[in-house]
C-alpha cells in the first residue's frame, strides 16, 4: 500500500523520472547544484544520484534522479531500478512522496506514454514540461493550462538549461497534489474493458494487490504472450487459468491482444496533444535534418566522428599537461614542507613517500579524467553522441557488439574504471560483459607516462614525410594496437563464450541543442568525486603498500638503487626474472612490472628509484631516459634496454591487465570472480606472447 | 488482419508518411518498439536510409534502427 506521507526519516523524497533525452539530468543538476552525491544502489551496480534541493517554503527535500525509461515496463536492469523505486517496490528505497516526470515539450506524444502509466498507478506526479524553447523553434507551442486540465496533474513549463521555470517547479514540488479523482481517460474497446475490470477485481480480491497495482497487472496479463504466463509464479493458478480463457475469448473476437492497450493509450494521447497544442507548423528542413545529412552519412559521418575523436584526444593530452605539472609541483612542495616538520624515520617516510606520493599519484589523474568527461558530456548533451553510436553501429556490429558499446570503450581511454562502470547502459548482459572485458585494452591514461618515457628514451625523433614524427606514430600505433586486439577478442568472445543474436539497433536521435555549461561542469565534478572515492582509495592504499615493499627490509646507508634491490620488491623482481627472461626483461624491469600491478605509471617512478633519481616524473625524465639507455649489467655486459626490449615492454603494457583496481571494478560489475579471472589470465597471456614475439623478432632483425 | 497493401518499413519510400499496420517482431521487442512510439496506427516517415539501416521520424522524434527491425514493421500508405 502506498503511503502519501513523508518517508520514515521525515525528509520529503522526490523522484525525478522521464524519457531518455528529456533533459532530466539537467533538471536535476539545476535543482541540486553541488548538493548531490553518487553512490550505488545496495546489492546492484547501478548508480544512485541523490541531491538536496531547498524548496519554496524553505524546507530541504531529497531528489532522486532515476535512470531514464520509456515506460513502466523495464527493458534493462537499469530501467528496472527506476520502475521499482517509482512503484515503491524497491526494498532499499522508500516510495517517493512525489514524482516529477520530466517531459520533452517537443516530443509530447511519446513522453506522455510514461506519464499515462504513472497516472494509472495513482502516483502523485508533477509534469515538468522541459525544453519548451526547442519545441517553439520547431513550431510546437504547448498550452500549459489545457494540458493540465486534460491530464489532471500540475504542469510546469521550463527550460532547464537556462533556469526558466525552476522557481515554479520548486513551488510545485513543495506540495503533494491530490490524486486526480478522474477515472482513467484512455479507454479500451468494450469487450477488452470488461475482461480487464473483471480480472482487476479478481486480483484485488486475492488480497495481494492494491487497486492501482491490480489494474496494471491485469493489463500486463491480458496483453502478454501465452508463454509469459508459464513463467510467472506471482499469481494463483486459478487466476492464470482465467487469464488463459480471456486470451482465447479476445483472440476469437479478433483483437490484437498484444497491442490493444498500447494502441488505446496512444489514441487517447493523440487527442490530449491535439487539444493542448496551440500551434504546430511543419517547419521545412530543420537544422537537425541538415546536420544529420552529414553526421549520419555512411562515409562522412564516420569521417567527422574520427576527426572529432582525434581532436578530443589531442585537446585532452595537450590541455591536461599544464594542470598535471601544477599538481606535481604542488605535491612536491607539500612533501618538502611536511618533511621539514617531521623528524626522519619510518613514519616520516611513510607519510612523504607513501601517503603523499600516493595521493599525488591519484590526483594527477584528475585533469585528464575531467577533460574527457567534459567532452563526453558535451557530446551527449548536444545530441551528437546518439549519432556517433549510430555511425559506429556497423563497425561494432562486425565484432558482435552494439553501437552503444563504443562509449564505455571510448571512456576507457582515460581510465577503464569509469569506462567499465558506464557499460551498464548496455541492455544485454552478454554484450555488457563483452564490452567490459575488452575495455582495459583501450590504452588508459596511466599507461601514458610509461609510453612517453620509453618512446622518448628509445624511439629516434626522425620525421616521416616531413610531417609525422616517429615517436608520435609509435604512440598512435600503440593505441591502435590495443584497439585492434580488443576488437579481435570481442569478435572471438561474442562467437563463443558470450554468443547471442545480433542486437537490434533502436536508438533515439534527439534534436541538436545547446547544452547547459553548468550542467556539464556539475557532471564533471561528480565523475571526479566518484573516481576519487572508488579508485582513489584503492590507489592510495596500493601506494602505501608499494612504498613498504620497496623500503623494507631496509638497508643502512644505501643508495636508492641499492635499497630497492634489497627490498621485498627487488627480491620479487629477481624471483620472476627467469619467467620474463625469454622476453629479454631483467629483474629491474621485473620490479617495474610488479610495481605496475598497483598502478601502471608507478613504472616510471620505480625506474627513477632504480636509477637513483629523486624526481622521475618532472624534468628528470630526460636524464632518466639517458640512464636507462646506458644501463649495462656489470656481470654480462648486456644492456638492460635495447630497442627490441623497449618495444617489448611497450607491447606488454598495451596488453597486460595490471591495474588491480580494474579487477576490483570488474568483480563488482559482473558480480563474481569468473570474468575478472578470465580477463586477467587472457590479457596477461597475450601480453607475454606479444612481448616475446616483438623481442625475438626485433633482436633477430638486428635491432640490438 | 493485415490490410492488403502492407510493405516493410525498410522498403517504404523515403519522405513519404506511412501508417504502421502490424509488428511482427518478438513480443519483447514489440513492446520496446511500441513504447518508443512504433505502435499500430502510428504514422511514420523514413528520412534516411543507408545499407539497410534507416532513420525515421515518428511522433516528432527521429529514431534510428537497423534493417532487421525495419523489416519487422509492416506499414501501409497514409492518406
Amino acid at each position: 500500500m502506498r503511503d502519501n506521507g513523508s518517508t520514515s526519516t521525515g525528509t520529503r523524497m522526490i523522484a525525478l523520472v522521464g524519457n531518455p533525452n528529456s533533459g532530466k539530468t539537467t533538471v536535476f543538476n539545476a535543482l541540486t547544484g553541488l548538493r548531490q552525491k553518487v553512490a550505488n544502489y545496495p546489492g546492484v551496480t547501478v548508480e544512485r544520484h541523490v541531491g538536496t534541493v531547498r524548496l519554496a517554503d524553505g524546507v530541504d527535500c531529497l531528489v532522486l534522479d532515476l535512470p531514464g525509461t520509456y515506460s513502466l515496463r523495464a527493458s534493462s536492469p537499469v530501467e528496472a531500478i527506476a520502475v521499482d523505486v517509482m512503484l515503491g517496490r524497491a526494498a532499499h528505497t522508500p516510495p517517493p512522496d512525489l514524482i516529477v516526470c520530466v517531459v520533452d515539450a517537443g516530443n509530447l506524444e511519446r513522453n506522455l506514454f510514461l506519464v499515462s502509466q504513472i497516472i494509472d498507478n495513482r502516483l502523485p506526479v508533477v509534469l515538468a514540461l522541459n525544453m519548451v524553447d526547442v519545441a517553439r523553434e520547431h513550431g510546437v507551442v504547448v498550452n500549459t493550462h489545457r494540458l493540465e486540465k486534460e491530464l489532471g496533474i500540475p504542469v510546469v513549463p521550463m527550460v532547464a538549461t537556462t533556469g526558466v521555470g525552476l522557481d515554479e517547479l520548486r513551488r510545485a514540488m513543495a506540495a503533494t497534489p491530490a490524486l486526480s479523482p478522474r477515472a482513467r481517460e484512455w479507454t479500451l474497446p468494450e469487450p477488452v474493458h470488461r475482461e480487464l475490470e473483471e480480472l482487476t477485481g479478481m486480483l484485488v480480491g486475492s488480497g495481494k494487490f492494491s487497486e492501482a497495482a491490480a489494474f496494471n497487472e491485469a493489463i500486463d496479463l491480458l496483453t502478454s504472450h501465452p508463454s509469459a504466463l508459464e513463467q510467472t509464479d506471482r499469481f494463483d493458478p486459478a487466476i492464470l487459468d482465467h487469464v488463459r480463457i480471456d486470451h482465447q475469448k479476445l483472440d476469437f473476437l479478433g483483437f490484437d491482444r498484444e497491442s490493444v492497450a498500447a494502441t488505446a493509450r496512444y489514441a487517447w494521447i493523440r487527442q490530449v496533444v491535439a487539444r493542448s497544442i496551440d500551434r504546430v507548423a511543419h517547419p521545412g528542413i530543420s537544422r537537425t535534418d541538415r546536420l544529420d545529412r552529414i553526421l549520419t552519412h555512411r562515409v562522412w559521418g564516420l569521417v567527422v566522428f574520427l576527426l572529432l575523436m582525434a581532436l578530443m584526444f589531442q585537446s585532452i593530452f595537450s590541455w591536461a599537461t599544464a594542470p598535471m605539472e601544477l599538481i606535481a609541483e604542488g605535491f612536491d612542495a607539500l612533501g618538502r614542507g611536511v618533511s621539514g616538520l617531521m623528524p626522519p624515520g619510518p613514519l616520516h617516510d611513510l607519510i612523504i613517500n607513501g601517503a603523499i606520493a600516493g595521493v599525488a599519484a591519484v590526483v594527477m589523474f584528475l585533469p585528464q579524467i575531467m577533460f574527457l568527461f567534459f567532452f563526453l558530456t558535451l557530446l551527449e548533451d548536444t545530441g551528437y553522441m546518439a549519432r556517433a553510436a549510430y555511425v559506429m553501429d556497423r563497425l561494432m556490429g562486425r565484432v558482435g557488439l552494439p553501437g552503444k558499446a563504443f562509449i564505455p570503450l571510448l571512456s576507457s581511454f582515460a581510465c577503464a574504471i569509469p569506462g567499465i562502470m558506464s557499460a551498464r547502459t548496455i541492455e544485454r548482459e552478454r554484450d555488457r560483459v563483452a564490452t567490459m572485458l575488452i575495455a582495459p585494452l583501450m590504452s588508459c591514461s596511466a599507461r601514458l607516462p610509461v609510453y612517453t618515457l620509453l618512446i622518448a628514451a628509445f624511439i629516434p625523433s626522425t620525421t616521416i614525410l616531413g610531417v609525422l614524427s616517429l615517436p608520435a606514430l609509435t604512440m598512435f600505433g600503440l593505441y591502435l594496437f590495443g584497439v585492434v586486439v580488443a576488437l579481435a577478442i570481442a569478435w572471438v568472445v561474442k562467437r563463443t563464450l558470450l554468443r547471442s543474436p545480433k542486437t537490434e539497433l533502436l536508438l533515439e536521435l534527439p534534436p541538436y541543442k545547446l547544452p547547459s555549461l553548468k550542467s556539464i561542469l556539475l557532471t564533471m565534478w561528480e565523475r571526479a568525486v566518484v573516481f576519487l572515492k572508488q579508485a582513489g582509495t584503492i590507489i592510495l592504499g596500493a601506494s602505501i603498500i608499494m612504498w613498504f615493499l620497496v623500503s623494507y627490509p631496509a638497508l643502512e646507508n644505501a643508495t636508492p638503487s641499492q635499497q630497492i634491490e634489497h627490498s621485498f620488491a627487488g627480491r620479487a623482481g629477481k624471483f620472476v626474472e627467469p619467467a620474463i627472461e625469454p622476453l629479454g626483461f631483467n629483474w629491474k624491469i621485473g620490479i617495474g612490472l610488479i610495481s605496475s600491478l598497483f598502478q601502471r605509471e608507478v613504472f616510471v617512478s620505480t625506474m627513477g628509484t632504480i636509477y637513483n633519481l629523486q624526481n622521475a616524473e618532472g624534468g628528470g625524465s630526460s636524464s632518466l631516459a639517458s640512464r636507462m639507455r646506458e644501463d649495462v649489467d656489470p656481470l654480462t655486459g648486456r644492456p638492460t634496454f635495447t630497442l627490441p626490449i623497449a618495444l617489448a615492454v611497450l607491447v606488454y603494457y598495451v596488453l597486460a591487465m595490471q591495474c588491480l583496481s580494474t579487477v576490483a571494478i570488474m568483480r563488482r560489475e559482473t558480480n563474481g570472480w569468473k570474468w575478472p579471472a578470465i580477463q586477467f589470465a587472457t590479457m596477461t597471456g597475450l601480453a607475454y606472447a606479444a612481448a616475446f614475439i616483438v623481442y625475438r623478432v626485433g633482436t633477430a632483425m638486428g635491432g640490438s | 488482419m493485415t490490410p492488403h497493401h502492407s510493405i516493410r518499413l525498410a522498403d517504404a519510400p523515403l519522405g513519404k508518411r506511412v501508417r504502421i499496420s502490424r509488428l511482427r517482431s518478438r513480443p519483447d521487442v514489440s513492446i520496446r518498439l511500441r513504447e518508443m512510439g512504433f505502435c499500430e496506427d502510428a504514422v511514420v516517415r523514413c528520412v534516411m536510409k543507408s545499407h539497410g539501416n534507416i532513420i525515421c521520424e515518428i511522433l516528432n522524434t527521429r529514431v534510428a534502427m537497423n534493417s532487421r527491425l525495419a523489416g519487422d514493421i509492416l506499414v501501409s500508405p497514409f492518406e
